[in-house]
């Protein structure tokens, strides 16, 4: 039995997309890895872009939308020209306003058109049928606009040499599920590659195969039974809407958060620090404080350009709360064109708004709690609550997802119970009821714990496991593979907030 | 909080470009001139250097890999490589020297296929041909490594297809013991069964007799595609999981797995058992019947003569002749020696058949055409299909109308390592010597005549 090159292609192109999870993927990244090293470090930035460029192009769906990104691209790196280079006021607000314009219409056109047709009621805008984005719209805009505006208020020198600023905005490993970079901080690790560092490279390899064992053994696991509930929502009890709606948390967490660790893995290995995204968020003492360590890219993002912008604290305290759910509105409305996200937004507003509102009351009433004396109790509970009151907001995620009514949800949720042996005899029947064994649930629960423990305090798993003595070190890289090997949910690859 | 190597997003800072100009740059020192050539071969060096450090701190992770492809491989719920998981497990017991229960149930030829794949070493004489050689064994072959690769109702494709398999893995035996039926001249696609391997067949026509068919070569993609793939290292792991131990062995679908080793005397067994050296060995009552019921059944058989492959076989087809010769000597390409076997019809049927000659008129011309061939090629012949050909041949020595048993086979077979010798010596049995009986008339002038007419052709 032979095998030809032909053959080997056909057995790694078969899928024709190149999922983040898919062998096509990690052959694709090996090979660009090490291009990239042999290559004198002046010309790695081209290279990269030609071959974030071929990763946007792999996929058929996404030729024909190329243009977006080179648009996107060619227009605000223009406009940033203008805008750092011309000493007149208006141009540069000019500039300023096509490239936010710009941005905003092409993600009005490839993502809220319909939203906005169903709005006015079809008379304005008629509705399309295929509305097709290309990849990674929200975060190439995203990053493209930030740049526009940061050369506008003096936060970022112009960038002159156009294709490393189209390696900033196509950078392949953040294309997916961002993060959502700016050019500050991208600049001069594009302006000046790294050497090749073997810790650099080991770290970011043991990062990628963290974030495949957070996606594909936690999160796709946690999909099945998250997706059997949501799948039939109206039938579930309440104890199982309640099980989902906090899994779905952990699902999302893992999910996400895997990504990104695997594309912070992929840019380290190809000599790029991008932005965490993520600081232990289920760690946070309040709900405010949850947003500061969730999706730290986008939080940052809509307080820098959007709060800031629309005075942030520094004004009257209705006004302030106002901005607060005005951001969180336009965060809802980021993730998708659906009344739900836009009602996710707007209940995450309300509550981080609430928060502050409530911030000064909190701490004098805590002070004269007598439980909040012990450190532990104090941390414990407030970790709970928070997560508690993220899950409850998450419902209308879920629903926007699972394409369920989220009211209804909430309203089953309450039903069904049957004490605590009774709840948990209907969430473990459930679980049994799709072939899952006794295995699973054990590996999902010691996952997470490990998952939590490791990555407790916002530590960085990659720098940690480069400081374990090497038998320590392969022992986790082993557990790792194996714990894919055995337990990863196969065929489930796509990612959440791919679609965003 | 933050101990992350990668920025969290600060506060925007200002950039104070008009800063630039006021102040004073600070003098650049001088820096050194490099040699361009040494600083190339420095680049090269640590290149190299660090790229054979990633690429074996990579390759320690290989092991994990080459574990899930060997595991898969073994395990193979699917039967992807090892084949299906009943012939699986028979040929295992088999290969441990067991007997095995349950052949009425069995997969024959998905059995001898798996043989072929798993045995350690190459026997040294294997047998091939229909139900009417499964009585072929060890001690009437006088072979030890005998093994009787035949299978009920084999076809000409099954009974190539056999010795192909065993070429194909290397382990083409010394002498191949083949039982020729008459329908293997038979050109008709009644000749055939429906239960062989046609791809198989077509693979040995294209790539051996370059015979040109619809043959095309397996996607084997597909096959590497299951080896790496983890979802199919779960399926397996569960499987390997569930089975582990157990004393009933279960297919994919959890079904129990009902074959298994022969408990006590394999003589004395109420049900037809496989026996290691792949023989059959008839339940009790059908080997201990007497002379009535035997004829009654070879009276039976009478009607339905035909049936067996040979419906409208009327003459003897080119094509097989030309296919039979060219396996006999593609099988001498091989090193291995063929020798031929006709095995007897029971008196009765043979009579029978002799009353009949115009509907059996391809039947009664293969006896004497591969005599011709025998002789004419020094390939050992024994047996013959007529009854009376053989000396001390008795109805006893049949279990029915088609198949002899043991005690008729050492009356016409001499074993492999005489035959073997006699092949040596040069002391073959001249196949023309023997006159099969072809109709009610004279044999001899039959003989002669059937001569004359293979000349002619």
């Amino acid at each position: 039995m032979t095998i030809t090159w032909e053959q080997v292609l056909a057995f790694l192109c078969e899928g024709q997309t190149m999922a983040i999870t898919s062998l096509l993927f990690l052959a694709f990244f090996a090979a660009v890895a090490l291009i990239n090293y042999v290559l004198p470090r002046v010309l790695r930035p081209y290279f990269l872009l030609i071959a974030s460029y071929g990763f946007f192009c792999y996929d058929p769906v996404n030729r024909p939308l190329v243009w977006v990104l080179l648009a996107a691209t060619a227009l605000t790196w223009l406009c940033g020209l203008i805008i750092g280079k011309c000493r007149y006021k208006a141009v540069r607000v000019l500039a300023l306003i096509a490239s936010v314009g710009f941005g905003i219409g092409i993600l009005i056109f490839y993502k809220y058109w319909n939203l906005l047709a169903d709005a006015m009621g079809g008379s304005v805008l008629s509705h399309r049928d295929n509305l097709l984005a290309p990849l990674g719209l929200s975060y190439f805009t995203f990053a493209a606009m930030s740049y526009a505006i940061d050369v506008y208020k003096r936060r970022c020198r112009v960038e002159l040499n156009p294709l490393h600023y189209a390696l900033f905005v196509s950078f392949f490993p953040t294309l997916i599920n961002g993060p959502i970079e700016r050019y500050p901080q991208m600049r001069p690790q594009i302006q000046k590659s790294r050497r090749f560092s073997y810790g650099r490279c080991a770290g970011g390899a043991f990062r990628m195969l963290w974030g495949y064992t957070k996606k594909m053994v936690i999160a796709d696991n946690l999909a099945l039974y998250v997706g059997m509930v949501y799948g039939d929502a109206a039938n579930m009890s309440g104890p199982n809407l309640t099980a989902a709606a906090v899994l779905f948390a952990v699902q999302l967490y893992m999910d996400f958060s895997g990504c990104c660790d695997i594309a912070l893995g992929a840019a380290r290995i190809l000599g790029y620090d991008l932005i965490e995204n993520f600081q232990s968020p289920f760690e946070a003492s309040s709900f405010n404080d949850f947003w500061r360590r969730w999706h730290i890219s986008m939080t940052g993002w809509f307080r820098d350009y959007i709060y800031f912008s629309l005075g942030g604290s520094r004004c009257a305290p209705w006004r302030h709360y106002l901005n607060i759910v005005i951001v969180f509105i336009f965060s809802g409305l980021w993730h998708g064109a659906d009344w739900r996200y836009l009602a996710w937004g707007l209940a995450c507003g309300l509550c981080a708004a609430f928060g502050a509102m409530t911030a000064k009351l909190r701490k004098k009433i805590n002070r004269c709690n007598p439980l909040y004396r012990i450190g532990w109790f104090k941390v414990l509970w407030q970790c709970l609550v928070t997560d508690a009151l993220f899950c409850l907001t998450l419902v209308f995620f879920a629903s926007a997802l699972y394409n369920v009514d989220p009211f209804a949800v909430y309203s089953a949720m309450l039903q069904g119970w049957d004490g605590l042996a009774g709840s948990w005899a209907q969430v473990s029947e459930l679980i049994y009821s799709v072939g899952i064994d006794g295995r699973l649930p054990v590996v999902l629960l010691s996952g997470c714990f490990i998952v939590f423990a490791a990555e407790h305090n916002g530590r960085s798993v990659a720098r940690w496991i480069r400081q374990q003595v090497w038998p320590l070190r392969w022992t986790l890289y082993y557990g790792a593979a194996a714990a894919i090997l055995f337990f990863a949910a196969f065929g489930q690859s796509a990612f959440i907030y791919q679609q965003y | 909080m933050a101990k992350s190597p990668t920025p969290i997003p600060t506060q925007p800072v200002k950039v104070h470009r008009a800063a630039q100009g006021t102040t004073r740059p600070a003098q650049k020192r001088r820096r050194k001139k490099r040699n361009p050539i040494l600083w190339f071969l420095q680049g090269v060096v640590r290149r190299i250097y660090f790229g054979i450090k990633t690429a074996f701190k990579f390759l320690l992770l290989v092991p994990v890999l080459v574990f899930m492809v060997a595991f898969s491989y073994n395990v193979d719920r699917s039967g992807l490589f090892q084949g299906a998981l009943a012939p699986r497990r028979i040929v295992d017991l088999m290969l441990q020297g067991y007997d095995v229960t349950n052949f009425e149930q069995m997969d024959e030829r998905e059995v001898v296929q798996l043989f072929a794949q798993d045995v350690p070493e190459t026997p040294e004489a294997i047998g091939i041909g229909s139900s009417r050689v499964l009585q072929f064994n060890r001690e009437n072959t006088g072979v030890e490594s005998f093994f009787n690769m035949g299978v009920t109702g084999a076809d000409v494709r099954d009974n190539m297809t056999s010795y192909y398999k065993m070429v194909t893995y290397g382990k083409a035996p010394k002498v191949l013991l083949w039982s020729l039926d008459p329908w293997v001249f038979y050109g008709s696609e009644d000749a055939f069964d429906a239960r062989a391997d046609a791809d198989l067949y077509n693979e040995f026509l294209t790539k051996v007799l370059n015979v040109p068919t619809d043959y095309e070569e397996p996607d084997t993609v597909e096959l590497w595609k299951a080896l790496a793939d983890p979802a199919y290292f779960q399926g397996n792991v569960d499987y390997y999981v569930k089975n582990r131990g157990q004393s009933t062995v279960t297919d994919d679908d959890g079904n129990a797995i009902e074959f298994n080793p022969v408990e006590g005397d394999p003589y004395n067994q109420n049900t037809t058992i496989k026996r290691s050296d792949g023989s059959v060995l008839y339940d009790v009552a059908f080997r201990t019947q007497t002379e009535d019921q035997i004829r009654a059944l070879a009276a039976g058989a009478c009607m339905s003569f035909n049936s067996v492959h040979m419906e409208g076989f009327d003459e003897m087809s080119p094509t097989q002749m030309q296919a039979f010769d060219s396996f006999i000597k593609y099988a001498q390409t091989q090193g291995t020696t063929v020798i031929l076997v006709l095995s007897p019809w029971h008196p009765y049927l043979y009579d029978y058949l002799l009353t009949e000659p115009e509907n059996h008129k391809g039947f009664f011309e293969v006896e004497n055409w591969v005599r011709e061939y025998c002789s004419q090629n020094n390939i050992p012949l024994y047996g013959s299909y007529d009854p009376t050909c053989i000396e001390g041949l008795q109805e006893t020595d049949f279990f029915d109308g088609l198949h002899c048993s043991g005690t008729g086979i050492v009356r016409f077979f001499p074993g492999v390592p005489q035959a073997l010798q006699d092949l040596q010596n040069g002391t073959l049995p001249d196949p023309l010597a023997v006159h099969p009986r072809t109709s009610l008339e004279d044999p001899a002038a039959e003989g002669e005549a059937a001569q004359t007419t293979q000349q002619e052709g």
